[in-house]
Protein backbone atom coordinates (compact mmCIF):
# COMPACT_ATOMS: atom_id res chain seq x y z
CA UNK A 1 0.00 0.00 0.00
CA UNK A 2 1.28 3.57 -0.94
CA UNK A 3 1.87 6.25 1.75
CA UNK A 4 -1.11 8.12 0.02
CA UNK A 5 -3.36 5.04 0.39
CA UNK A 6 -2.28 4.63 3.65
CA UNK A 7 -3.30 8.00 4.64
CA UNK A 8 -6.74 7.64 3.11
CA UNK A 9 -7.51 4.55 5.29
CA UNK A 10 -6.54 6.18 8.22
CA UNK A 11 -8.78 9.14 7.67
CA UNK A 12 -11.56 6.83 6.78
CA UNK A 13 -10.94 5.14 10.05
CA UNK A 14 -10.58 8.63 11.87
CA UNK A 15 -14.15 9.59 10.11
CA UNK A 16 -15.90 5.98 10.56
CA UNK A 17 -14.83 6.81 14.61
CA UNK A 18 -15.74 10.30 14.63
CA UNK A 19 -18.85 9.77 13.35
CA UNK A 20 -20.13 6.78 15.23
CA UNK A 21 -19.67 9.22 18.39
CA UNK A 22 -20.61 12.72 17.06
CA UNK A 23 -24.41 11.92 18.55
CA UNK A 24 -22.71 11.09 21.96
CA UNK A 25 -19.93 14.33 21.47
CA UNK A 26 -22.98 16.91 20.31
CA UNK A 27 -24.70 15.71 23.77
CA UNK A 28 -21.45 15.87 26.31
CA UNK A 29 -22.05 11.95 26.64
CA UNK A 30 -18.31 11.36 25.87
CA UNK A 31 -15.73 10.76 28.18
CA UNK A 32 -12.79 13.93 28.00
CA UNK A 33 -10.32 11.87 26.33
CA UNK A 34 -13.04 10.50 23.29
CA UNK A 35 -14.43 14.14 23.02
CA UNK A 36 -10.50 15.76 23.02
CA UNK A 37 -10.13 13.06 20.21
CA UNK A 38 -13.65 13.94 18.37
CA UNK A 39 -13.13 17.56 18.55
CA UNK A 40 -9.24 17.44 17.10
CA UNK A 41 -10.60 15.28 14.17
CA UNK A 42 -13.70 17.72 13.49
CA UNK A 43 -10.76 20.40 13.70
CA UNK A 44 -8.95 18.69 10.42
CA UNK A 45 -12.02 17.14 8.69
CA UNK A 46 -14.66 19.63 7.14
CA UNK A 47 -17.22 16.75 5.63
CA UNK A 48 -17.36 15.38 9.48
CA UNK A 49 -17.63 19.07 10.80
CA UNK A 50 -20.45 19.89 8.26
CA UNK A 51 -22.24 16.71 9.72
CA UNK A 52 -21.28 17.78 13.24
CA UNK A 53 -22.87 21.19 12.36
CA UNK A 54 -26.00 19.74 11.14
CA UNK A 55 -26.37 18.06 14.12
CA UNK A 56 -26.07 21.13 16.29
CA UNK A 57 -28.37 23.32 14.04
CA UNK A 58 -30.98 20.57 14.32
CA UNK A 59 -30.91 20.93 18.41
CA UNK A 60 -30.91 24.35 18.17
CA UNK A 61 -33.80 24.14 15.91
CA UNK A 62 -36.14 22.00 18.19
CA UNK A 63 -35.27 23.97 21.17
CA UNK A 64 -36.16 26.83 19.89
CA UNK A 65 -39.59 24.98 18.35
CA UNK A 66 -40.50 23.24 21.92
CA UNK A 67 -41.62 26.62 24.01
CA UNK A 68 -44.86 26.11 25.01
CA UNK A 69 -46.26 27.73 27.76
CA UNK A 70 -48.68 26.36 30.55
CA UNK A 71 -51.93 28.60 29.83
CA UNK A 72 -52.93 30.11 33.20
CA UNK A 73 -56.54 28.82 33.15
CA UNK A 74 -54.31 25.46 33.42
CA UNK A 75 -51.74 26.77 36.27
CA UNK A 76 -54.91 28.00 38.02
CA UNK A 77 -56.77 24.36 37.28
CA UNK A 78 -53.46 22.79 38.55
CA UNK A 79 -53.23 24.81 41.64
CA UNK A 80 -56.84 24.11 42.41
CA UNK A 81 -56.87 21.04 42.56
CA UNK A 82 -53.27 20.47 44.27
CA UNK A 83 -54.91 22.45 46.66
CA UNK A 84 -57.37 20.22 47.04
CA UNK A 85 -55.69 17.17 47.59
CA UNK A 86 -53.90 18.86 50.31
CA UNK A 87 -57.24 19.82 51.92
CA UNK A 88 -58.32 16.13 51.53
CA UNK A 89 -55.23 14.95 53.15
CA UNK A 90 -55.08 16.91 56.43
CA UNK B 1 -21.03 2.66 30.04
CA UNK B 2 -21.17 1.58 34.07
CA UNK B 3 -24.37 -0.86 33.57
CA UNK B 4 -24.34 -1.86 37.27
CA UNK B 5 -24.52 1.35 38.87
CA UNK B 6 -27.32 2.18 36.06
CA UNK B 7 -28.99 -0.66 36.95
CA UNK B 8 -28.36 0.30 40.51
CA UNK B 9 -30.04 4.17 39.89
CA UNK B 10 -33.01 2.70 38.02
CA UNK B 11 -33.97 -0.10 40.94
CA UNK B 12 -34.23 2.89 43.32
CA UNK B 13 -36.13 4.75 40.81
CA UNK B 14 -38.47 2.02 40.80
CA UNK B 15 -39.38 2.03 43.95
CA UNK B 16 -41.37 5.64 43.84
CA UNK B 17 -45.21 4.63 43.76
CA UNK B 18 -46.49 5.75 39.64
CA UNK B 19 -49.46 3.70 39.41
CA UNK B 20 -52.51 5.04 41.02
CA UNK B 21 -52.67 1.84 42.97
CA UNK B 22 -49.51 2.36 44.95
CA UNK B 23 -50.44 5.92 44.85
CA UNK B 24 -53.19 5.75 47.25
CA UNK B 25 -51.95 3.25 49.59
CA UNK B 26 -48.73 4.88 49.95
CA UNK B 27 -50.63 8.21 51.15
CA UNK B 28 -52.89 6.59 52.97
CA UNK B 29 -50.10 4.93 55.19
CA UNK B 30 -49.20 8.65 54.77
CA UNK B 31 -51.85 9.81 56.15
CA UNK B 32 -51.67 7.58 59.41
CA UNK B 33 -47.77 8.07 60.43
CA UNK B 34 -47.67 11.56 59.11
CA UNK B 35 -45.09 13.84 61.39
CA UNK B 36 -45.21 17.69 60.90
CA UNK B 37 -41.96 17.39 59.11
CA UNK B 38 -44.27 15.39 56.11
CA UNK B 39 -46.78 18.03 56.55
CA UNK B 40 -44.50 20.56 55.48
CA UNK B 41 -43.06 19.11 52.99
CA UNK B 42 -46.44 18.14 51.15
CA UNK B 43 -47.46 21.89 51.61
CA UNK B 44 -43.80 22.66 49.59
CA UNK B 45 -44.71 20.39 46.65
CA UNK B 46 -47.29 22.68 44.90
CA UNK B 47 -44.25 25.40 44.77
CA UNK B 48 -42.33 22.98 44.03
CA UNK B 49 -43.97 21.19 41.27
CA UNK B 50 -45.54 24.44 40.33
CA UNK B 51 -41.95 25.92 38.64
CA UNK B 52 -41.98 22.71 36.25
CA UNK B 53 -45.70 23.62 35.06
CA UNK B 54 -44.32 24.84 31.52
CA UNK B 55 -42.43 22.12 31.14
CA UNK B 56 -44.60 19.48 32.01
CA UNK B 57 -46.98 21.31 30.04
CA UNK B 58 -44.31 21.15 26.95
CA UNK B 59 -43.36 17.49 27.22
CA UNK B 60 -47.54 16.88 27.85
CA UNK B 61 -48.05 18.70 24.62
CA UNK B 62 -45.36 16.26 22.39
CA UNK B 63 -46.89 13.16 24.42
CA UNK B 64 -50.68 13.72 23.39
CA UNK B 65 -49.99 15.89 20.75
CA UNK B 66 -53.25 18.21 21.35
CA UNK B 67 -53.75 20.49 24.50
CA UNK B 68 -56.66 19.46 26.18
CA UNK B 69 -55.24 15.96 26.61
CA UNK B 70 -51.95 17.65 27.41
CA UNK B 71 -53.58 19.48 30.31
CA UNK B 72 -55.40 16.52 31.80
CA UNK B 73 -52.32 14.60 31.62
CA UNK B 74 -50.06 17.40 33.57
CA UNK B 75 -52.59 17.50 36.16
CA UNK B 76 -52.91 14.14 36.81
CA UNK B 77 -49.30 14.00 36.68
CA UNK B 78 -48.97 16.57 39.15
CA UNK B 79 -51.79 14.44 41.57
CA UNK B 80 -49.77 11.43 41.44
CA UNK B 81 -46.73 12.86 42.40
CA UNK B 82 -48.71 15.00 44.98
CA UNK B 83 -49.38 11.80 46.46
CA UNK B 84 -46.25 9.71 46.32
CA UNK B 85 -44.23 12.85 47.40
CA UNK B 86 -43.46 11.33 50.43
CA UNK B 87 -40.83 8.56 48.36
CA UNK B 88 -39.57 11.27 46.25
CA UNK B 89 -35.79 11.39 47.81
CA UNK B 90 -34.78 14.96 48.21
CA UNK B 91 -31.67 16.40 46.47
CA UNK B 92 -32.48 13.95 43.55
CA UNK B 93 -33.73 15.55 40.51
CA UNK B 94 -37.34 16.33 41.12
CA UNK B 95 -37.46 17.51 37.44
CA UNK B 96 -36.36 14.15 36.00
CA UNK B 97 -38.88 12.52 38.56
CA UNK B 98 -41.60 14.62 37.45
CA UNK B 99 -41.32 13.11 33.82
CA UNK B 100 -40.87 10.14 34.80
CA UNK B 101 -44.79 9.70 36.60
CA UNK B 102 -45.60 11.53 33.89
CA UNK B 103 -44.29 9.22 31.16
CA UNK B 104 -46.01 6.72 33.29
CA UNK B 105 -48.96 8.08 33.55
CA UNK B 106 -49.20 8.61 29.42
CA UNK B 107 -48.38 5.28 29.08
CA UNK B 108 -51.36 3.88 31.41
CA UNK B 109 -53.88 6.11 30.41
CA UNK B 110 -53.32 7.16 26.71
CA UNK B 111 -50.92 4.43 25.49
CA UNK B 112 -53.12 1.09 26.72
CA UNK B 113 -55.22 0.41 24.15
CA UNK B 114 -52.67 0.88 21.12
CA UNK B 115 -49.42 -1.30 22.43
CA UNK B 116 -47.26 0.45 19.28
CA UNK B 117 -46.61 -2.77 17.54
CA UNK B 118 -44.48 -0.76 14.75
CA UNK B 119 -42.33 1.18 17.53
CA UNK B 120 -41.37 -1.62 18.83
CA UNK B 121 -40.41 -3.29 15.89
CA UNK B 122 -38.39 -0.15 14.68
CA UNK B 123 -36.54 -0.09 17.90
CA UNK B 124 -35.81 -3.95 17.24
CA UNK B 125 -34.47 -3.12 13.25
CA UNK B 126 -30.98 -3.38 12.29
CA UNK B 127 -28.77 0.15 11.38
CA UNK B 128 -28.85 -0.92 7.57
CA UNK B 129 -32.97 -1.56 7.27
CA UNK B 130 -33.06 2.31 8.65
CA UNK B 131 -30.95 3.24 6.33
CA UNK B 132 -27.89 5.89 7.01
CA UNK B 133 -28.62 9.30 5.34
CA UNK B 134 -25.54 10.86 6.64
CA UNK B 135 -23.32 8.42 4.89
CA UNK B 136 -24.21 9.57 1.05
CA UNK B 137 -24.88 13.28 1.92
CA UNK B 138 -22.27 15.09 0.24
CA UNK B 139 -20.46 18.28 2.28
CA UNK B 140 -22.13 20.69 0.08
CA UNK B 141 -25.61 19.45 0.50
CA UNK B 142 -25.02 19.44 3.91
CA UNK B 143 -24.02 22.76 4.65
CA UNK B 144 -27.41 23.48 2.69
CA UNK B 145 -29.14 20.72 4.93
CA UNK B 146 -27.81 22.82 7.66
CA UNK B 147 -28.54 26.28 6.27
CA UNK B 148 -32.64 24.64 5.57
CA UNK B 149 -32.74 23.50 9.23
CA UNK B 150 -31.75 27.27 10.32
CA UNK B 151 -34.40 28.70 8.26
CA UNK B 152 -37.16 26.12 8.83
CA UNK B 153 -40.16 28.21 11.02
CA UNK B 154 -40.66 27.05 14.35
CA UNK B 155 -43.85 25.16 13.25
CA UNK B 156 -42.54 22.98 10.50
CA UNK B 157 -39.71 21.99 12.99
CA UNK B 158 -42.75 21.34 15.93
CA UNK B 159 -45.08 19.80 13.52
CA UNK B 160 -41.97 17.81 12.11
CA UNK B 161 -41.46 16.41 15.56
CA UNK B 162 -44.64 15.61 16.42
CA UNK B 163 -44.95 13.17 13.30
CA UNK B 164 -42.02 11.33 14.76
CA UNK B 165 -43.51 8.03 16.58
CA UNK B 166 -43.62 8.90 20.44
CA UNK B 167 -40.94 6.69 21.60
CA UNK B 168 -38.17 8.32 19.51
CA UNK B 169 -39.96 12.09 19.70
CA UNK B 170 -39.77 11.94 23.35
CA UNK B 171 -35.91 10.26 23.27
CA UNK B 172 -35.53 13.35 20.89
CA UNK B 173 -37.31 15.64 23.06
CA UNK B 174 -35.69 15.03 26.59
CA UNK B 175 -32.01 15.13 25.05
CA UNK B 176 -31.72 17.39 22.86
CA UNK B 177 -34.96 19.84 24.18
CA UNK B 178 -34.89 19.34 27.75
CA UNK B 179 -31.16 18.56 28.12
CA UNK B 180 -31.57 15.57 30.07
CA UNK B 181 -28.47 13.36 30.06
CA UNK B 182 -28.72 9.83 28.40
CA UNK B 183 -29.05 8.18 31.74
CA UNK B 184 -31.41 10.78 33.08
CA UNK B 185 -33.45 9.72 29.91
CA UNK B 186 -33.63 5.95 30.62
CA UNK B 187 -34.39 6.58 34.24
CA UNK B 188 -37.58 8.65 32.50
CA UNK B 189 -38.72 6.02 29.84
CA UNK B 190 -37.54 3.19 31.66
CA UNK B 191 -35.14 2.04 29.15
CA UNK B 192 -31.88 0.63 29.03
CA UNK B 193 -29.39 3.63 27.89
CA UNK B 194 -29.12 1.85 24.56
CA UNK B 195 -32.41 1.91 23.62
CA UNK B 196 -32.10 5.66 24.53
CA UNK B 197 -29.41 6.20 22.09
CA UNK B 198 -31.02 4.03 19.61
CA UNK B 199 -34.72 6.02 19.97
CA UNK B 200 -32.37 9.56 20.04
CA UNK B 201 -30.40 8.55 16.54
CA UNK B 202 -33.33 7.02 14.63
CA UNK B 203 -35.68 9.78 15.81
CA UNK B 204 -33.20 12.43 14.90
CA UNK B 205 -32.72 10.76 11.53
CA UNK B 206 -36.08 10.96 10.60
CA UNK B 207 -37.05 14.56 12.24
CA UNK B 208 -33.74 15.28 9.23
CA UNK B 209 -35.39 13.27 6.50
CA UNK B 210 -39.01 14.72 7.37
CA UNK B 211 -37.21 18.62 7.21
CA UNK B 212 -35.46 17.64 3.69
CA UNK B 213 -39.20 16.53 2.46
CA UNK B 214 -40.52 20.10 3.84
CA UNK B 215 -37.14 21.74 2.34
CA UNK B 216 -37.84 20.34 -1.37
CA UNK B 217 -41.45 21.43 -1.18
CA UNK B 218 -39.95 24.54 -0.88
CA UNK B 219 -37.63 24.47 -3.57
CA UNK B 220 -34.73 23.70 -1.33
CA UNK B 221 -32.98 21.13 -2.74
CA UNK B 222 -31.49 18.92 -0.11
CA UNK B 223 -29.72 16.07 -2.17
CA UNK B 224 -29.34 12.98 -0.05
CA UNK B 225 -30.58 14.02 3.16
CA UNK B 226 -33.22 11.41 4.10
CA UNK B 227 -36.30 13.10 2.29
CA UNK B 228 -39.25 10.85 1.05
CA UNK B 229 -37.45 7.92 0.54
CA UNK B 230 -35.70 7.27 3.46
CA UNK B 231 -38.92 8.09 5.62
CA UNK B 232 -41.01 5.96 3.77
CA UNK B 233 -38.57 2.97 4.38
CA UNK B 234 -38.98 3.45 8.17
CA UNK B 235 -42.42 4.02 8.65
CA UNK B 236 -42.75 0.77 6.33
CA UNK B 237 -40.36 -1.79 8.26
Amino acid sequence: MSTVQANKADENRDCAEARAALEEYLHNELCAEDAADVRAHLESCEECSAEHHVGQTLTAALQGACKDRAPEELRERLLASLRAAQAQHR
Amino acid sequence: MPIATLDARRATLDSPAMTSEHADASSAAASSTETSGDAARRDDFAEQAMQYADQLYAAAMRMTRNPADAADLVQETLLKAYAAYGSFKRGTNLRAWLYRIQTNTYINTYRKQQRRPFEAALDDMEEWQVGDAESFTSMSSRSAEAEAIHRMPAGIVKDALQQVPVDFRMAVYWVDVEGLSYAETADVMETPVGTVMSRLHRGRKLLRGLLADYAAEQGIAVEGAGGSKGTTKEKKP
